[in-house]
């Protein structure tokens, strides 16, 4: 008789958007892989370059961008250039007798009424729709009503870019404009133009009590009120999203998409197509980033679907940069009016935060307040969140969805108020965060940054160069889930492969899969092959919410456990020695005082070499991790001119896979943030309803110009052995650091960004007038 | 004829003109913009109209040869035709090192050298880059034998989703060779017309001055913001 495997339960912490709960779970209570201690590993927490490195360097990488197949077509969408319209007549005549275009579609619309279902038929009769002797009938949609400047309202696919483009000026659309509201500030106003039937605000969640946070704010010694403003924030990855559909007829297709999840695409692609799931395969070889906007096959993989349905022919079809900017999503804005109070020693007690969440169309994301790293210490707080609705692309995920803006805007105030009470800033939070996690990465980020050099008084110092300093912290959940099987065989020859369906979005999603496989063998990372990106592998997750690495490592580790333990079995004999007295390690298979070369064990696998499964085991992972950013820059009060000098971030992310691609990423997210803190943000004219900047030339990005000296500090004094992400808890901090070394550089608190040198003269000027 | 609404348009636009298509090949539209490329039609290409039925606008295009990575490349592409696009989607096999990120010069990701200097592929005509030797991230190395810059972004990890390495790496090369010795200022200068959106510019500003001649142990390395020795120092 078998006995029942015993079971043993273990604590998981779990986080839905950055908030974390702990769960208490069941699992099997039978010997497992363990990563050991973080300082004892051979290769992982280790530098290791990246094994895609080379191709990349050499242009070879082929990304979906670079796909081109015989007979393939070129797509192109045509998108509504008002911010709110009824579509009254729609010819596609002209377009359709273009020498090279193939096929045309009409984006399906909402709704149908009269007088223009009429107009669009009459031109119907009008119009042949006969195209290089293929007959082609477009649906028609007539009446489609129109919500944002950008939304698609037709696509063609031709036999070169450059016709595509012709097509899509010779498409005739006419409109008729209807009332539009592109501001939140307009947006909630009573009379304002309403952009979806229910209105424009949408609530959305209240937490606290709000009479007894008001009456706390009697108890304070000091408080600060004030509203804080971010702007609609572009994702602008340098690969625009789109696929390619190899469809050719038939019952199956190949799909390469920019995608951050090779299994998102097969269903919505085989749907679009009128194919089985099963016929329908997704390939993501390399993809040039993504930052929370590319999930699924999105509009364009839907027109790209029903343009090769049409032509049984492939088509590739990758938004232009304009596309990018107009119907591709983006960060939502926020409009935060928080009333913070504390005690004279700087205690914290009353916290009243009403937040709005301007992402167009979509809700938007908003993390509540008072943001998590300062909720647990807070008496007496209460928020509320409202989506404001505006006539805008909807909003998507942007890495750490709703944290940057939550992070920005307690951190300005929370340094306000500070000074308010003359108490020093990094003092005062270190008094109001309850983590000691974060004590220890604010004091060795202020030492790495110098804090005793900061301005005393904010604006302090003589000359038209003022420097100052400032800090913020921020959080993440970063936890895995079970939703990746990795397979790992080692061939007779020696060859060991690691194959899972998961994508690499430039985090060294491919160098880690290796480089814990070599780690368990004792091999090199150079002797391991992955496979990864093809919806025919084993299932793994979107990487949304840092959670790849905490879910594809742990299988990994598994499969490569696995794998190894049925090695040993092979070649206990060869050794003379029990299976658990098997080591690997520098390359050699030992035991019994006698070694092998990996070579030589394999000779000790089956013809057919071996293979191991690899499942997900939550004691390889945790979740929840810290962070802190101190940024310093210079401020021109003369131009009004920022500068910034110098940031340093603290991150702590339990057992660093890869010391080299993680400090990678925590540049990247102090750059991105501090291209939010002082240079992004979408511009719209409300009387146009229309994007004033949707191209690189004009939507101002960080440049090498701009660089500070960068200082990224891994905290191993989190020696958790378990992987946790920690892409998006990077982005976070730093532009709460940056807007607070602004303030202490030149005095001027800006509360609405990016801090353009607008808003730092306007501030001085009001400052002088009046003192 | 294989279509003659083609034949039309073409006649209708460019009427036959045996010295037209001589003129652009002879002269060259130099300094041309796509604009007015766009304005321009040449007569059908005899041998595309021959072999099969045209797929463009009036037939408008025109064979180039281009010089990529030491090869001569024929395309048949139209006069206001990118020399980023003939290369990425007319000459066959594809040259898809250089990225269409921006479209307007601004981000560096198309980044090709054009007589050795580095140019914006997506401004360059393709038709202005005949009889000029172009060299592309592909040229300037392989995973076998990388140039010094490709060899220092792949150890400095200067590169995550890749998309804007070819041109970095492209720009980097050739300003190397202009100033084998560079402060850390001026390769932020060298390399100002190029966007990366991962945020790498750190590494590859380190890649840069570990790939130039001398560095890597004096001078502009000592000015190099070095995070992991600093990282590693105070852990």
């Amino acid at each position: 008789m078998q006995e029942p495997v015993k079971k043993k339960k273990i604590k998981v912490t779990r986080a839905v958007n950055g908030v974390e709960q702990e769960v208490e779970i069941e699992v099997d209570d039978v010997a497992g892989p363990e990563w050991g201690p973080n300082d004892k590993h051979a290769i992982l927490n280790k530098h290791i370059t990246r094994v895609d490195a080379p191709l990349k360097a050499c242009g070879i990488a082929e990304y979906s961008y670079d796909k081109r197949l015989p007979g393939m077509l070129y797509g192109r969408i045509l998108r509504s250039p008002h911010a709110h319209a009824r579509v009254t007549r729609l010819d596609i005549s002209a377009a359709e007798k273009i020498p090279g275009v193939r096929a045309i579609v009409i984006v399906p619309g909402e709704k149908v009424v009269e007088g223009a279902k009429k107009a669009s038929e009459e031109a119907d009769k009008k119009n042949p729709t006969e195209v290089g002797g293929k007959d082609i009938k477009p649906e028609r949609e007539p009446g489609k009503v129109v919500r944002f400047e950008g939304e698609p309202v037709a696509a063609v696919a031709a036999t070169t870019p450059e016709i595509a483009k012709d097509a899509i000026r010779a498409i005739r659309v006419e409109y008729e404009k209807l009332p539009h509201v592109v501001k939140a500030e307009e947006a909630v106003k009573p009379d304002a133009p309403k952009v979806l039937a229910e209105g424009n605000i949408e609530p959305r969640s209240k937490r606290g009590d709000q009479a007894k946070t008001t009456a706390a704010f009697a108890e304070c010694d000091a408080v600060v009120e004030a509203d804080y403003r971010t702007p609609i924030i572009h994702h602008s990855s340098l690969e625009t999203h789109g696929i390619v559909v190899d469809y050719r007829g038939g019952d199956s297709a190949t799909i390469y998409a920019s995608t951050q999840g090779t299994f998102t695409i097969p269903d919505e692609s085989a749907k679009e197509l009128g194919l089985a799931q099963s016929k329908v395969t997704a390939i993501v070889e390399h993809m040039g980033g993504g930052f929370g906007s590319k999930f699924g096959i999105g509009v364009e993989g839907k027109l790209a679907c029903m343009l090769a349905k049409q032509v049984k022919a492939p088509v590739k079809m990758m938004l232009t940069r304009e596309d990018e900017f107009l119907m591709a999503g983006n960060r939502s804005g926020s409009w935060q009016t928080l009333k913070i109070g504390a005690k004279k020693d700087g205690t914290i007690i009353a916290f009243h935060a009403a937040q709005r969440a301007l992402g167009g169309l979509g809700r938007g994301s908003q993390a509540g307040q008072p943001y998590s790293p300062y909720a647990g210490k807070i008496a007496n707080a209460y928020n509320e969140i409202v989506a404001v609705k505006t006539n805008e692309d909807a909003s998507r995920a942007m890495r750490a969805p709703g944290h940057p803006q939550a992070s920005f805007a307690i951190e300005s105030i929370i340094d306000e108020l500070a000074y308010k009470i003359g108490m020093d800033p990094l003092e005062f939070r270190i008094k109001n965060l309850k983590d000691e996690v974060y004590h220890r990465q604010l004091n060795r980020a202020a030492k790495e940054i110098g804090w005793e050099r900061r301005n005393r008084t904010p604006g302090a110092g003589s000359g038209p160069r003022k420097r100052g300093m400032g800090c913020a912290v921020g959080t993440w959940g970063g936890g895995g889930n079970k939703e990746c099987v990795v397979d790992v065989t080692i061939a007779r020859d020696g060859a060991v492969t690691v194959a899972v369906g998961s994508q690499d979005l430039g985090t060294g999603t491919r160098t880690y899969t290796r480089a814990i496989v070599a780690e368990e063998f004792g091999l090199q990372v150079k002797d391991i092959v992955e496979r990864i990106g093809d919806s025919r592998l084993g299932k793994a997750n979107a990487s949304g919410g840092s959670t790849t690495a905490a879910s594809l490592a742990p299988s990994v580790k598994d499969a490569a456990y696995n794998a190894r333990n049925m090695m040993a079995e092979r070649v206990a004999p060869l050794l003379g020695v029990k299976a658990a007295d098997v080591t690997f390690a520098n390359g050699k298979v030992a035991g019994g005082g006698k070694s092998l070369t990996w070579k030589q064990a394999c000779v000790a696998l089956p013809s057919a070499g071996l293979a191991a499964r690899g499942q997900w085991r939550p004691n390889l992972q945790a979740t929840g991790v810290h962070g802190a950013c101190f940024a310093e820059v210079e401020v021109d009060v003369e131009t009004g001119f920022v500068q910034p000098i110098k940031m340093v971030q603290v991150q702590d992310v339990g057992l660093p896979l890869n010391r080299l691609a993680l400090e990678s990423q925590i540049n990247g997210g102090m750059i991105q943030s501090l291209g939010m803190a002082l240079w992004e943000g979408r511009v719209t004219d409300n009387q146009l309803g229309v994007m004033l900047n949707p191209g690189f030339g004009d939507y101002k990005m960080p440049g090498t110009l701009e660089m500070p000296e960068m200082i990224a500090l891994i905290d191993d004094g989190d020696t958790r052995p378990a992987v946790i992400g920690v892409g998006e808890s990077a982005i976070i901090p730093s532009l709460g650091a940056v807007v607070n070394a602004v303030h202490n550089a030149c005095g001027v608190r800006v509360r609405e960004l990016p801090i353009t040198p607008d808003k730092i003269l306007m501030g001085l000027y009001t400052e002088a007038r009046t003192a | 004829m294989a279509d003659e609404h083609d034949d039309k348009v073409a006649r209708d636009i460019a009427p036959p003109s045996p010295g037209r298509r001589q003129f652009l090949k002879g002269v060259g539209i130099a300094g041309a913009g796509a604009a007015v490329a766009d304005q321009l039609l040449l007569r059908p290409h005899e041998q595309a109209v021959a072999a099969e039925p045209p797929q463009t606008l009036s037939a408008a295009t025109t064979e180039v040869t281009l010089q990529i990575n030491n090869q001569k490349r024929k395309a048949m592409v139209e006069p206001r035709t990118t020399l980023l696009n003939a290369m990425r989607n007319h000459v066959e096999p594809p040259v898809t090192g250089p990225k269409l990120v921006c479209d307007q010069g601004t981000c560096g990701a198309c980044t090709v050298l054009l007589d050795g200097k580095p140019v914006y592929s997506c401004l360059v005509l393709a038709v202005d880059a005949m009889n000029k030797p172009v060299t592309t991230v592909e040229g300037l190395g392989t995973p076998d034998k990388m140039n010094a810059v490709q060899a220092a972004f792949v150890e400095k990890d200067a590169l995550m989703c890749g998309f804007c390495t070819p041109g970095f790496v492209t720009t980097i090369s050739a300003y190397l060779k202009k100033n084998p010795n560079p402060s850390l200022d001026e390769v932020r200068e060298a390399c100002k017309g190029n966007f990366c959106r991962c945020g790498t510019y750190p590494k590859v500003f380190e890649a840069a001055l570990a790939a130039a001649k001398g560095t890597g142990r004096n001078g502009a390395r000592a000015e190099l913001m070095n995070h992991r020795e600093a990282a590693e120092s105070e852990a």
